[in-house]
């Protein structure tokens, strides 16, 4: 047995905002050279955040 | 003589050279982008035909489909012969489709970590199993690759429609 818990992944879709990634997830971007591992991520919809991949509240300000 | 653009099915196009063939299934899409964006000079949605399979080398085209992380675009050798001996490395040979893609296990949402892509100025590839919910609370359980609209201005939302390609998303 794994000592590990058990994580159930979950995507929620946030309206007006951002996806929202919980779990076990590994994230990957090239362009940006990320492969990186964590239990939580909250990935850019609207695609003005000045942080992508990641979100940073930028949607507050967007006309969505 | 040679056939461009060949109907296979209703939901299927053939595109072949000398060599090999490739079969488009739109349906199968999630607009990863890859392949336009690995070779631009075969793969051309602003073009019709959009696969132009005189603008690279065979080996660059093999290598391009075998990027797409659905089956819709896969290969083959015309002949026959040379198919027989296609490994496992080929994903997206004809006869070796994604795994992933056929080996769903049902409803055991956990243990495997998710994988997220960022495509460069695309979408957001998600493989692996996961609980979706939309703000109402509902959810459903969701086990194979799908495609996160990262531009913010899909009509499928939250799925990649592919409009970024068309609306200068940058990202």
């Amino acid at each position: 047995m794994k000592n590990e818990t058990h994580k159930q992944n979950i995507i929620e879709v946030i309206e007006g905002g951002p996806l929202k990634i919980s779990g076990s997830v590994n994230l990957q971007d090239q362009k940006r050279g990320i492969n990186s591992n964590a239990n939580e991520v909250y990935l850019c919809r609207c695609g003005r955040s000045a942080n992508k991949p990641y979100c940073d509240g930028s949607h507050k300000e967007s006309d969505k | 003589m040679e056939k461009e653009n060949e109907y296979t099915s209703r939901n299927e196009r053939a595109y072949k050279n000398d060599e090999i063939t490739v079969y488009w299934k739109p349906s199968a899409c999630i607009h990863a982008s890859s392949c336009y964006r690995e070779l631009i000079e075969v793969f051309d949605p602003g073009s019709r035909p959009w696969v132009n399979m005189k603008g690279a080398s065979v080996e660059r085209i093999i290598e391009t489909v075998n990027l797409c992380p659905t089956e819709a675009l896969t290969w083959k050798w015309n002949d026959e012969s040379k198919n027989k001996q296609v490994g496992a490395g080929h994903t997206n040979h004809i006869k070796y489709k994604r795994p992933e893609l056929y080996n769903v296990k049902p409803a055991t949402s956990s243990d495997t970590p998710l994988t997220i892509k960022i495509m460069p100025d695309g979408p957001a590839i998600v493989e692996g199993s996961y609980i979706l919910k939309n703000s109402e609370g509902e959810s459903k359980i969701v086990n194979s690759i799908s495609s996160f609209c990262r531009c913010g201005k899909s009509s499928t939302s939250p799925f990649c429609d592919g409009d970024h390609r068309t609306n200068g998303f940058s990202g």
